[in-house]
């Protein structure tokens, strides 16, 4: 601890939102009495440029040497007052952040109590800066080579993409043929255009790009290093493996389909002439749009959300299946004008560009709505003795209340999309986190929605969550874009602050090697100690907290940072 | 109870003029925008969506289309323009075919060929009949009194026989709309005295067609009761003054006056009708099936003939005045016979009678909505009453709750 430092104090009113609750005025007066605490300001807005030169000026005409800002959170603007500290000539890590806004004026409408508690957070930061040490950030150099996993719609184009830019690509594949599951659509939505034409030009552009090496039946088993350094381990099919150094890993692994003998009552596996969505495609796309026994349908049925939107099985949307099962209508009366389409949904979700052109289309060509309640499917029969239909479909029907028996030779049924049964063991690989459902998680929802916890690893498509294809090709290209990003910078940034393993201290019990969920930590068999890949590590201090030995330790929060900070925030709250 | 679909039936309403009922996606802003549709009556939604079903059975016991005055409120608000109110229309026209137990109706609305071939077939066998019978016993150039061609006498007692027969055929239609809408819900029990005490209702809606009055725009009530009040002054003029109309030279303003001013109106109305309907005036003349075009041309036909003979008569021309009279019968009889019981006509007599059905009906589920909420019985009727109003929406709840 540097026992005589200087430390300057401001507290930001960020307009009216701290000051309405919060007195910046007064929690500054309580600060600036405190050890090594040389000035302490309130200002209406710390992160514009004159709140920013504030900092500046008294750290050259004061001669900090480090700062305090009790402000919004550290997520919002800790980058901005590093910058003006280094625009001052101070090392940027010599700051510290108290959140007086998220965590104090936000949630708290008790004047006194709120101004209390953020001098007490103030306090806490004065006393943990005076532990921060002066900090340098490092560089990598960064492999140019990417690899691409899962060669479905979202890995051609990603693929392709990236070769555009004069990138070498490897594009692994698990399947002996590319194309993932729009290879197996026949048409796509809204606008009926052939999957196959759009698959093919992806497909033979990634064949005829020397950029990009394809490597099918191959899957990814091992992978090593950070970002801009990866070692990706292959295996093919015929055992061989092989190690390919790459900067960046996109993952596009996709879907698989829900499985419709789940629910029984749909008659899925009983009755040939219940079949799934894509065993619908195929037929369509042969030509062949039969019965089981060879019969041309009478009556189709197309029962929507099956497995999706159900508490029992998957809570979510799969978002393409309305869009789809609105497509069958125009496919099936083209094919057979005669035949009659019945569509058995729950919500009627024809989002997007053209979604509710083709539902009112699809409307036109008479094509009988029924809406289900959701957990509520309907049950498929044989049809009784006399029927002219092979099958018949009993809804409780929500818009009349009625329930209601409707004849169907064909059932199909709209199979959602869930996360593939191997996306744990890919996720585990790659060091991407998954949600309940088991779909890749993303960095931010919104700001950073292809970017993983791990850096240099993208995902794409719908490994993420049910996409459709125009939504996967977006997020390709998009990740297409991140890794070329780091190409044009040729090297790489690696954050200052990370875990250490003390080698004297380290007993070699491993236990930090599973915790880490960024897999930044190794074993070193030969010395008998853990080390962490500085790269990888994003200091989240869950290998601090398990080691039995006190071995590792984080850089920027230390135990004595963290401990300091505890007796900050308590040391008034004896006298309150 | 399980009520089977039938994804035909939308085909077969298009044959009565239904045209857009499946882009219909049940927003319901046609029934938040209709005057008359609230509490157990909830259309034209309700209908759409039995419809877009094939529940032929509940369509077929509904009383909701005969609620429906065709104000085309609905839709003009309607967002994906499915034409609700045209396809109440359409449904009026079907249930005048279920309701007739000949399947005349039915063939006429789904042909109109066969319907104009029978006017035609109708009109020449009168004609023919007209002039054999005038010959057989006067002259043609005797218009009214002694040897006349068509005794004003005789025309009466035909007129008298014509009208007992489309009575009792218009009766048994009616009495069949009773059945689906009411008398075959085995659920609904009615107390006997409410048929009774609600048949006040009949001649008022009939007169007065008072619920019309109530839809937003007036102008197509005033046209539709001017052209029923001129056609029902002529009605009766005919059918009770026959001989004192006939009689001439002199005007006996008494009859006459009241005949020039029906005839003027059912001309006037007519003449309104069929432009509004060529030029798609407003939205209930936007869609017109051919029969609403037969229906419209017969009237004129027969009106304008009716005033020309008895202008020809009265300008001393009897030969010409007894030709246009065969003329006018020509179109009279076929008019009256085909469309009376089988064909639009015959909703002066459904559309009343659904207002006294729909209150005999509503006091019925009222009634034993409190006999139960009073004694408090079991889960069984219990049911009915709680939803009494939905069940009342809907043409036999109570049979399906005692069926299962």
């Amino acid at each position: 601890m540097s026992e005589d430092c200087r430390i300057g104090v401001y507290i930001c009113n960020c307009g009216t939102n701290i000051a309405k609750v919060v007195n910046a005025e007064w929690v500054s007066a309580q600060v600036s009495g405190l050890p090594n605490v040389v000035c302490a300001h309130a200002y209406k807005y710390m992160c514009s440029n004159p709140g920013q030169e504030l900092i500046t000026r008294d750290i050259r005409e004061q001669r900090l040497d480090r700062v305090v800002v009790a402000a919004s959170s550290p997520r919002m603007h800790e980058p901005t007052f590093r910058k003006a500290l280094e625009a001052a000539g101070l090392n940027p890590y010599l700051l510290e952040m108290a959140n007086i806004r998220e965590q104090c004026s936000w949630v708290h409408d008790d004047p006194r109590a709120a101004s209390a508690k953020a001098a007490d957070l103030t306090h806490a930061a004065i006393r943990r800066v005076r532990h921060h040490k002066p900090l340098e950030k490092r560089e990598a150099n960064y492999t140019p080579a990417t690899l691409v996993l899962g060669g479905g719609i979202a890995g051609l184009t990603a693929a392709v993409e990236l070769a555009e830019a004069n990138q070498q690509v490897f594009l692994v594949e698990r399947e002996t043929r590319l194309g993932g599951n729009v290879g197996r659509a026949d048409l796509t939505a809204p606008y009926l255009d052939s999957a196959r034409d759009i698959l093919t030009e992806k497909i033979s552009r990634a064949k005829d790009s020397p950029r990009i090496e394809i490597l099918t039946g191959t899957e990814l088993v091992d992978l090593q290093g950070f970002v801009g350094n990866f070692r990706a381990t292959v295996k093919s099919a015929a055992g061989d493996e092989r190690e390919l150094p790459v900067g960046a890993v996109l993952v596009c692994t996709g879907y698989q389909e829900f499985d419709a003998t789940r629910i029984e009552r749909l008659g899925y596996g009983r009755y040939p002439d219940v079949i799934t969505s894509f065993e619908l495609e195929k037929r369509l796309a042969e030509g062949r749009l039969e019965t089981d026994d060879g019969r041309v349908p009478r009556y189709v049925s197309i029962v929507h959300c099956v497995g999706s939107r159900n508490p029992r099985y998957h809570p979510y949307c799969s978002r393409v299946c309305c869009m789809t099962a609105l497509k069958y209508g125009h496919e099936i009366k083209s094919a057979l004008p005669a035949a009659t389409v019945t569509d058995i949904y729950v919500d009627m979700l024809s989002f997007g560009k053209g979604g509710e052109d083709l539902y009112r289309r699809t409307s036109e060509l008479k094509t009988m709505f029924l809406m289900y309640e959701k957990g509520d499917p309907p049950r498929v029969r044989p049809a009784e003795r006399g029927d002219d239909c092979g099958l018949l479909v009993q809804v409780n029907e929500r818009l009349s209340g009625e329930i209601i028996d409707v004849p169907a030779d064909l059932v199909v049924l709209m199979v959602g999309m869930e996360a593939r049964s191997d996306s744990d063991e890919v996720a585990r690989i790659t060091g991407i986190s998954r949600d309940p459902q088991g779909w890749f998680i993303e960095s931010h929802p919104k700001l950073a929605p292809v970017s993983t916890a791990t850096e240099g690893v993208y995902i794409a498509g719908c490994c993420q969550s049910p996409k459709d294809i125009p939504d996967s090709v977006a997020q390709a290209r998009a990740a297409a874009a991140m890794v070329l990003a780091h190409v044009a910078r040729g090297r790489i940034e690696i954050d200052a602050r990370f875990a250490e393993v003390d080698d004297d201290l380290c007993s070699g019990c491993r236990m930090c090697n599973e915790l880490c969920p960024y897999t930044a930590i190794s074993f070193d068999a030969e010395r008998r100690r853990s080390s962490v890949e500085s790269a990888l590590c994003k200091a989240c201090g869950t290998c601090v907290a398990a080691c039995p030995s006190g071995a590792l330790s984080a850089r920027h929060f230390t135990d004595d940072q963290i401990f300091d900070q505890i007796e900050g925030v308590l040391a008034w709250s004896s006298n309150r | 109870m399980v009520v089977r679909a039938n994804p035909h039936l939308i085909d077969e309403l298009e044959k009565y003029g239904a045209q857009d009922v499946v882009k219909c996606y049940h927003c319901g802003n046609c029934s938040a925008t209709c005057p008359f549709s609230g509490g157990a009556y909830l259309f034209p939604r309700k209908s759409m969506r039995y419809l877009q079903m094939g529940l032929e059975s509940r369509l077929r016991g509904t009383l909701e289309p005969w609620l429906c005055y065709y104000c085309g409120e609905c839709s003009d608000q309607c967002p994906r323009q499915a034409e609700p109110g045209e396809t109440m229309m359409s449904m009026r026209r079907w249930l005048t075919s279920r309701y007739d137990f000949t399947g005349i109706s039915s063939l006429f609305y789904r042909s109109w060929r066969a319907g104009l071939l029978a006017i035609v077939i109708v009109g020449l066998l009168t004609g023919l009949g007209l002039v054999w019978f005038g010959l057989a016993r006067g002259s043609l150039s005797v218009y009214d009194g002694e040897g006349a061609f068509l005794p004003a006498e005789a025309i009466h007692r035909f007129d008298w026989a014509m009208a007992a027969v489309l009575v009792l055929l218009l009766g048994i239609n009616c009495a069949r709309m009773w059945w689906f809408t009411i008398g075959s819900d085995h659920g609904l029990r009615v107390p006997p005295l409410e048929y009774l005490r609600q048949l006040p209702r009949l001649p008022l809606h009939f007169l007065t067609q008072k619920r019309y009055r109530e839809c937003d725009r007036k102008r197509p009530w005033a046209i539709h009761l001017a052209l029923m009040l001129s056609y029902l002054s002529m009605l009766i003029l005919i059918m009770f003054f026959l001989p004192q109309v006939q009689q001439g030279p002199e005007i006996n303003w008494a009859v006459h006056g009241l005949g020039y001013a029906a005839a003027l109106g059912l001309i006037a109305t007519t003449v309104y009708a069929l432009r509004g309907r060529r030029v798609r005036s407003e939205t209930h003349y936007r869609h017109s099936h051919e029969t609403d075009w037969i229906f419209l041309i017969l009237l004129l036909l027969v009106a304008a003939t009716g005033v020309a003979q008895h202008v020809l008569h009265r300008a001393g021309l009897p030969v010409a005045a007894n030709l246009l009279y065969v003329v006018h019968m020509m179109g009279v009889v076929p008019m009256l016979v085909l469309e009376v019981p089988f064909s639009k006509w015959s909703h002066m007599a459904y559309r009343p009678l659904a207002m006294y059905l729909s209150a005999v009906r509503d006091r019925a589920l009222a009634a034993a909505a409190g006999q139960i909420a009073a004694t408090g019985q079991g889960a069984a009727t219990g049911q009915t009453a709680a939803t009494g109003q939905i069940a009342a929406s809907r043409p036999s709840p109570t049979a399906q709750g005692a069926a299962s």
